[in-house]
């Protein structure tokens, strides 16, 4: 019965591993038959200027993230707890439609939002605040994607923290009541004190979905070759389309090696808490 | 039917660091339809030793043996549950929730390939012999209790298995409908005459339904034996606790008499210790206004603290009048009025010592 | 009114401004559609529309349908059979659990590993593969590449949904000498439809959104899914223009609307990746 799903689990782990192999070459436009160099290609990308920063934007974008998520998570989730339940869904639904668009799409609209005659800068004049030159400068370029990042994943976060708040015994909660506790006083010494399981799934999951964010950089960046924007799963794509293949199959190991190492206690956790229940 | 053979069974549980000897050399042997019960302290290996002889765990160490035959062995499962021709009613009776009570019945004919109107025929009559035919169409939870515990047990004889096993069948029932659900349950294994193996922490499922019964200590059988032997000769203190109600107080041992507090019982027989524990249970005792009561002996007098009332007994708790902390429970076929003093009656050829450990010494 | 029925409108309207602020984007998509392409470049994108028209929707339609048709032919196949197999695999890890754990942990761990692995790191060696199997460029071949990642993402989600049925009912089904068959279509299929729902619409909604895999895997335009054919209405730079609004709108409307719909279901898989099956 699992046999269909160990095939294409069996070929996802057989492309790693080819992906491996293309990495120890030194396979591209220049050198049409590889050869085998050991870690020389690895060296060769530590040495690139767009490998430096592909890894220092991903590091930003992905840590950045959590820093910022999970917070805001805590934030939203923790006022969310208090209100009526189909206020709440509601609420959580507007949180999590981005995540049900495609993150091409949204890296559309965003682009339009921040066109600085017509987009939210327009606004922001109408009201007499400072404008913001989204696009046209390197910081702000970065600063925009975090925007939108953020705007597009802090459901997640606002999700599994709720989840974890919802999970508290309610009659402890009660009994906090009873016992005059205030909003703040419950969420601060009861909500989030037992929201490790929240916190532990949603770092991951942020970590993972922004690790590989590759359409709205895409998308915004007007392709996979603007600077400002360059991710390493970018400057993988790049060096595939520029035909450095073993540079591009050696970012590949690199990036499945760091989202490897989330994944696998994020695996042995959710099979301890979700599947034996312990 | 077939006769079941458990020989030095062992089973541990590793959780985490954790490790649980849950069954410790557990040996018996329950003949060709004989019915045989397991009683025992919820957590103490009972429901484990049941799944072990139903194939569902994987014994540690030891033999299972159906008519001779072994069908598991250490760390192996030789013969699979499916294999075994076997009934297990749950706690929870596990009845599929998606399908009607027919289809729950019919499902373990369907599965051996029974035609069409066979599987019919048998369906209606067992359901007829248990008075469940009026909800064959509905669903699980549209029944009561008691009509779902009846299709549980429809579902483990419609197959005619060779051995039965019964997981706590009673213990979500309501009070009132368990001793009809037991006496059912114990007509149509007479009838059958079909291996029956029980499990349970309620000593009256134990009384109305098995035999013969063993009694699981942390993992360990510490007696078997027939019930009302079990029920009379208890070996320890635990035992004469899980087969009923029991009174243990501890009493000093003097010349001719064993006393506690103001209270007096008459003792000749040579022992080494001071201090007893003396078990009585409730209905081997009574109070009255009177000072003799045939067959019973006086032993001094005790105050009414508590009167209560269940299922046609009055349950009166009682004192020595000299020290509030030591209480009896008493059964009385009359109500007294807490507060009263009267005296307190025992048959002392019932009574049981223990000593200290809570190992029986006489 | 007492103190906390106000304390509980003050976080009311909190919660509303901040959800007004996450509406923006969507607002902003769907007013511009409907804008003229003058408008659209002339007036604020914040603004609705002065002069209501769909003519940019009849524009683009033209353009869009195709690859519309095309990512119904893809996502509607990937996510029913990545659901179907993907649950089965979920049943063999569960009921393997105890008897051979290092079976179903090793299991659990390639799937989350399948599930949550940039799937762009794959690019070279996917390629490669679809091309010497004669895929690169095809349904058949966009099916497979989203099947590699989305059939594991289904097991990972089943095997969360799956544990919520009683152990003691699958036990039960094997002692009703039951084979492994009838206890997954009878038993265990029927008790988590919900589940297979929430995976299912998750499944759908990620494959139609995705965006790298038809990027890389296709190269004729007859073939272009739905994200990429958006991209051609971009313009590049945020230059602004009503087609490109109503390309995004038809792009999303598919997945906007189930989310509508059946919002609670993707809402549930979303949870069940982090929760575990108890959800929101």
């Amino acid at each position: 019965m699992a046999i269909p799903t160990l095939f294409f689990s069996g070929v996802l782990l057989y492309l790693v591993a080819w992906n491996i192999y293309l990495s120890f070459l030194n396979w591209s436009l220049v050198s049409r038959i590889p050869k085998f160099v050991g870690f020389g290609t690895y060296s060769y990308l530590l040495h690139q200027y767009f490998f430096k920063i592909g890894a220092m934007h991903s590091a930003i974008f992905s840590l950045g993230l959590i820093a910022i998520g999970n917070p805001l998570g805590i934030f939203l989730a923790g006022i969310l707890y208090f209100l009526p339940n189909k206020f709440r869904t509601l609420m959580v639904s507007i949180f999590l439609y981005p995540l049900a668009i495609s993150m091409a799409t949204n890296g559309l609209i965003w682009t339009w939002l921040f066109n600085l005659h017509l987009g939210v800068d327009y606004a922001l004049r109408l009201i007499h605040l400072p404008t913001i030159p989204w696009l046209t400068t390197p910081t702000t370029t970065i600063g925009a994607l975090f925007l939108v990042e953020i705007w597009a994943y802090t459901g997640l976060a606002v999700l599994f923290y709720l989840a974890s708040f919802m999970g508290v015994d309610k009659s402890i909660i009660e009994a906090a009541r009873i016992d005059k506790a205030g909003g703040f006083k419950i969420l601060f010494k009861i909500l989030i004190p037992n929201s490790m399981n929240g916190f532990i799934v949603s770092t991951a999951l942020l970590f993972l979905f922004s690790f590989r964010l590759f359409s709205l950089p895409y998308v915004i960046g007007g392709g996979p070759t603007n600077l400002n924007l360059m991710t390493l799963v970018t400057y993988l794509y790049y060096l595939f389309y520029s035909e450095f293949f073993s540079a591009s199959a050696a970012t590949s190991v690199i990036v499945t090696v760091v989202a490897t190492a989330v994944i696998i206690p994020y695996a042995l956790y959710g099979i301890k808490r979700w599947i034996r229940r312990e | 039917m077939v006769k079941v053979k458990v020989k030095d069974l062992t089973k541990i549980f590793k959780k985490g660091k954790n490790i649980v000897v849950a069954n410790d050399k557990i040996s018996l042997e329950v003949d060709d339809g004989a019915t045989f019960g397991i009683l025992g302290e919820s957590g103490g290996g009972k429901t484990t030793l049941l799944r072990q002889i139903a194939g569902l765990e994987i014994p540690t160490d030891g033999y299972i043996y159906f008519d001779e035959k072994v069908v598991s062995a250490p760390n192996k499962i030789i013969v699979e549950p499916e294999n075994r021709n076997i009934s297990l009613v749950f706690q929870n009776w596990a009845l599929y929730p998606n399908m009607t009570i027919y289809d729950n019945i019919a499902f373990p004919l369907k599965n051996i390939k029974m035609p069409k109107s066979e599987i019919d025929k048998r369906v209606t009559e067992i359901s007829e012999t248990l008075n469940i035919k009026q909800v064959l169409k509905h669903y699980p939870r549209e029944v009561s209790g008691g009509q779902m515990q009846r299709a549980a047990l429809a579902r483990a004889l419609v197959k005619n298995p060779k051995l039965l096993l019964l997981d706590e069948p009673f213990s979500n029932l309501d009070a009132q409908i368990r001793d009809s659900a037991r006496a059912l349950v114990r007509k149509i294994q007479k009838e059958l005459s079909l291996t029956t193996i029980i499990v349970s922490h309620d000593p009256a499922d134990i009384f109305s339904i098995a035999e013969d019964a063993g009694v699981i200590v942390r993992g360990k059988f510490v007696q078997i034996g027939n019930v009302s032997e079990l029920y009379n000769n208890p070996i320890s203190e635990t035992v004469s606790k899980l087969l009923g109600d029991i009174n243990t107080v501890e009493g000093e041992v003097k010349e001719k008499a064993i006393v506690i507090g103001n209270l007096a019982i008459p003792f000749d027989k040579k022992i080494d210790l001071t201090e007893v524990k003396v078990g009585i249970r409730p209905e081997d005792m009574r109070i009255s206004q009177a000072e003799i009561i045939k067959n019973y002996v006086n032993i001094g007098k005790v105050k009414v603290k508590v009167s209560s009332y269940s299922a046609g007994i009055f349950k009166l708790i009682v004192s020595p009048i000299s020290d509030e902390s030591i209480e009896f429970s008493v059964n009385s076929e009359t109500h007294i009025r807490s507060g009263i003093e009267a005296f307190l009656f025992i048959r002392p050829e019932k009574m049981k010592l223990f000593d200290s450990n809570g190992n029986r010494i006489m | 009114m007492n103190s906390r029925l106000i304390k509980y409108i003050i976080l009311e309207i909190i919660a509303i401004i901040i959800a007004i602020f996450w509406l923006i984007p969507l607002y902003s998509m769907l007013i511009n559609g409907f804008k003229t392409n003058f408008e659209a470049t002339a007036t604020p994108v914040l603004f609705p529309p002065k002069v209501f028209t769909i003519s940019s929707y009849i524009t683009v339609w033209g353009e869009m349908k195709r690859p519309l048709i095309n990512s119904i032919i893809i996502a509607i196949p990937v996510a029913f059979i990545s659901t179907i197999f993907g649950e089965m695999a979920a049943y063999f890890f569960y009921v393997t659990s105890e008897r051979m754990p290092a079976v179903s942990n090793t299991g659990f761990s390639i799937i989350s590993l399948a599930t949550f692995i940039p799937y762009q790191a794959t690019l070279l060696p996917l390629i490669e593969l679809e091309a010497s199997w004669g895929l690169f460029n095809s349904y058949q071949g966009l099916i497979f590449a989203l099947l590699i990642f989305y059939m594991p993402t289904a097991a990972l989600l089943m095997s969360i949904f799956i544990p919520v049925i009683p152990k003691y009912l699958i036990e039960a089904a094997r002692i009703d000498k039951a084979s492994d068959w009838t206890v997954f279509w009878k038993v265990v299929f029927p008790l988590t439809i919900p589940g297979f729902l929430a995976t299912m619409i998750f499944v759908f909604i990620e494959s139609w959104n995705n965006f790298f895999m038809p990027l890389v895997l296709t190269s004729s335009p007859s073939l272009r899914l739905i994200p990429v054919a958006e991209r051609a209405f971009t313009g590049g730079y945020g230059t602004l223009y009503n087609d490109s609004y109503a390309a995004a709108v038809i792009a999303s409307i598919v997945p906007l609307v189930v989310f509508i719909i059946l919002g609670r279901y993707f809402i549930k898989g979303l949870a069940a990746l982090g929760g575990g099956a108890k959800g929101v």
